[in-house]
């Protein structure tokens, strides 16, 4: 099928194109240099056309999210037909581990129309022995390497940059966060990987030995407390890359939402259903706002702080100040995103940071391997 | 010609053992190595616990006309069966729990176009517990981190020894873990039950109960823990339960078909309850045992596409979710797949469904109770044995069952299928 959009105000950050009008030839689901003869035309006059979103952090078939239904939710046509609403072509699941591999890859090919893709969470405790061994290091890459294509993952994460254990007899097989980031960041350069690493506390303060190795993922949850704020800004100007986690403002009086955990054998086990905190959602927010154009990419914080069908209202914070005031009581300044930055952020970092480009939305890691333009009115 | 597979699934309960041997011969299977019984009853076609016992295989479809059975065409069985369900003002679609998911979501399928109720064969069992989840929440973690962590075991109302035998050694009670290397030696196993079962044999404590002193039992456990005053006399091993719960540093309760006997939404209320309080001190989970091999596998369906756990009837205007057994006196057409409804039946409704002359429309590769009442049979190939399905796993991680056997009966996600085609078609 060839494809022509007409006349459309094109955007797109990585091309330097901010808002000149022209046309675009889409064949095979490709974008190519002009056709003399195209199939259909899409008039798109005066309407904005983009590349599509990626979401880095669409918490869609995390194992266990299925309880979270029990208490409503959107079912997953619905979440794939949310995604498609709001100009997403591709989706990638945060929380693949290698125990539930099938059951993410499972639910993420029941996904309707979108492209997915899913990060393989590395569990150190599995591999504390040899982590701490050098010698180990070539073995190690190699084992991830072979996980990795075992479960058909786009990339790594960690989740736990530590090893510790609830058992005393093992006391002598912890490893502490510092010397863990030092073996991750050699992993990194070994694999030819940044590494995504979840933003907590303990990770934002730490020091990265190799920031650029390192995508912190979900900066939102991490940031407890105000100083925490400027260690993130302060990562990222090292030059690690990351993803915002913005989350919903949540009253404070709210009584706390049931658990819904998961154990993965990590040494917490994985909370679906954390209870909101509205400080910790204003600083995601002020910091989104610090880094407008920067290496900081738009993302939810999980599904139930953030799904997808509320992210309009988060897109909203960061170009409308009436939006911010009226979720957040507060404008939070005066900066705003314009139509190129929030472009950047959601399209152009997230394909980038997913190692796909936006030209072809996400080929290399998508099952359908479309490209898809999105149009819409500014 | 002599063919080995190695790491075969096993369709025989919710399981779902992964380290089946077989060889074949010709393409019929001669050997399985390690295998249960119930295992043997599905690759071997015998009787569950009597491996020399064989079950009537059935190979053709039959319509009972005029009171007498005859063998047709699978198209004429299959028109025989959407004519009678396409007629019917309350058709009911029971079981499943013993089918594949495919065939689970072709059922789903068809229960939306003939508007129809789908009714799982175990919601009395586990409707309550997702209601009791839907209120105190849940924590959950997959079979292997509680093979790998769990030092404290208890089976209440279950006996995995009938339901799900090799439970007790690839996952709970002999096996060896990461953190519980020494199997038995580094687990504490306790057992509640009616009857003094199997488990009596291997679990130092074992506390038999009369019925209906379930409920006093577990909120006796609550009060010795939170040190409150129990309201009624204390059940016989209350304090002993108690303190091997207080032991635990991580702890798992399997629960069985056995609370279902009894007031299951309210046990499994005040269940929640002491999990939510033992969850304060260590990990506790709370983990119903499927006997059925994809138990788990349909109400993980129904979350997803109904959002609810119960049984879904499309009869109405909005799709509405029952989590009580359904009254067959309001049924006039059933569809059996995955179950065997009249082995569960209490008689009267057996002969009520008789006496009114319901039509029943079974799919299954075996001869059973139920088989002998039906209107029509379809055959079907065994899932995971003689056609390729996907499955459950108790802890709900799926796992595709491949085939090792070729069959000239088709699976039942097929003969589904084509129910439901055959059935818009007429519309």
């Amino acid at each position: 099928m060839r494809l022509k959009i007409a006349e459309g105000r094109l955007y797109d950050p990585a091309c330097h194109w901010d808002g000149e009008a022209g046309d675009l030839y889409i064949e095979a689901g490709r974008l190519v240099a002009p056709l003399p003869e195209v199939d259909q035309v899409i008039e798109a006059r005066g309407q904005v056309v983009t590349p599509a979103g990626l979401d880095l952090r669409g918490q869609v078939a995390t194992f266990g999210l299925d309880f979270r239904r029990l208490n409503g939710g959107p079912s997953l046509a619905e979440v794939g037909e949310n995604y498609a609403l709001l100009g997403y072509t591709h989706v990638h699941e945060p929380f693949l581990t290698a125990w539930t591999a099938g059951y993410v890859q499972r639910q993420l090919a029941a996904l309707p129309v979108v492209d997915t893709s899913a990060s393989l969470v590395v569990n150190l405790r599995e591999l504390d022995l040899y982590l701490g061994s050098p010698e180990h290091g070539e073995e190690v890459g190699q084992t991830l390497r072979f996980l990795l294509e075992a479960t058909r993952s786009l990339n790594f994460r960690v989740v736990e940059p530590f090893v510790q254990y609830r058992q005393d007899f093992y006391a002598h097989r912890i490893i502490k966060t510092e010397k863990v980031l030092g073996i991750l960041t050699d992993l990194a350069r070994r694999l030819d990987l940044p590494l995504a690493l979840e933003a907590s506390p303990e990770v934002l303060r730490a020091h990265l030995p190799e920031p650029a190795a390192f995508h912190l993922a979900g900066l939102g949850p991490g940031l407890a407390d105000e100083g925490l704020v400027e260690a993130a800004l302060a990562q990222l100007e090292a030059g690690a890359s990351a993803d915002l986690g913005l989350m919903l403002p949540s009253p404070g009086a709210r009584k706390p939402p049931l658990p819904v955990k998961i154990d993965l054998g990590w040494f917490n086990p994985l909370d679906l259903n954390p209870q909101g905190d509205e400080a910790v959602g204003r600083r995601a927010l002020a910091l989104a706002l610090c880094c407008q154009g920067g290496q900081v990419a738009f993302s939810g914080a999980n599904a139930a702080q953030a799904p997808v069908a509320e992210y309009p209202r988060l897109f909203s914070w960061l170009w409308d100040h009436a939006a911010r005031r009226q979720d957040w009581q507060d404008d939070l300044g005066a900066r705003r995103y314009s139509l190129s930055e929030w472009i950047w952020a959601t399209r152009t970092l997230p394909a980038l940071a997913s190692g796909c480009n936006t030209w072809a939305a996400a080929a290399p890691c998508s099952r359908r391997g479309k490209s898809w333009w999105i149009t819409f009115a500014w | 010609m002599e063919v080995r597979h190695e790491s075969i699934i096993c369709p025989g309960c919710g399981c779902l053992c992964d380290d089946l041997d077989i060889r074949l011969e010709d393409d019929r299977i001669v050997e399985v190595g390690n295998v249960c019984l119930w295992g043997v009853s599905r690759f071997f076609h015998a009787k569950k616990f009597h491996p020399k016992k064989e079950r009537h295989r059935l190979q053709e479809p039959q319509v009972r006309h005029q009171g007498r059975r005859s063998t047709v065409s699978y198209e004429a069985a299959l028109a025989a069966a959407a004519e009678a369900l396409s007629r019917a003002q309350r058709p009911l679609i029971y079981g499943l729990t013993n089918s594949g998911s495919w065939a689970q979501e072709a059922a789903l399928r068809l229960a939306r176009s003939l508007g129809a109720r789908l009714e799982p064969s175990d919601l009395a069992y586990k409707a309550p517990y997702y209601q009791s989840l839907q209120r105190h929440g849940v924590i959950w973690a997959p079979l292997e981190i509680i093979r790998d962590e769990a030092d404290a075991v208890l089976f209440w109302g279950a006996n995995p020894i009938h339901s799900a035998p090799r439970h007790v050694v690839r996952h709970a009670v002999f096996a060896r873990g990461r953190f519980t290397e020494r199997g038995l030696e580094d687990r504490q196993v306790a057992a509640v039950d009616i009857y003094k079962t199997e488990l009596a044999k291997f679990c130092p404590l074992f506390v038999k109960i009369q019925p209906g002193q379930e409920l006093d039992l577990i909120k006796g456990v609550a009060a010795a823990l939170t040190e409150k005053a129990a309201s009624n006399p204390p059940v016989k091993g209350t304090r002993r339960l108690a303190q091997f719960l207080s032991k635990a540093t991580c702890g798992v309760i399997f629960c069985g078909r056995g609370v279902s006997y009894g007031p299951a939404l309210e046990w499994f209320e005040h269940l929640a309850r002491l999990l939510d309080f033992l969850n304060g001190q260590a990990r506790f989970f709370l983990f119903p045992l499927s006997g059925e091999f994809n138990s788990t596998g349909l109400y993980h369906l129904l979350l997803n596409e109904v959002g609810q756990a119960g049984a879904p009837d499309f009869g109405g205007a909005e799709v509405a979710a029952h989590f009580t057994p359904v009254d067959f006196r309001e049924v006039d057409a059933v569809l059996v797949t995955g179950a065997d409804l009249l082995w569960f039946l209490p008689e009267e409704q057996v002969e009520d469904l008789k006496q009114r002359q319901v039509p029943i429309v079974v799919l299954s590769p075996f001869a059973n109770r139920t088989t002998g009442q039906a209107a029509v049979i379809l055959p079907t190939a065994l899932a995971g044995i003689e056609a390729k399905e996907v499955a459950y796993r108790m802890d709900g991680l799926p796992m595709v069952l491949k085939q090792v056997t070729p069959s000239n009966l088709p699976g039942d996600h097929q003969v589904l299928a084509d129910l439901e085609r055959l059935i818009k078609t007429q519309d």
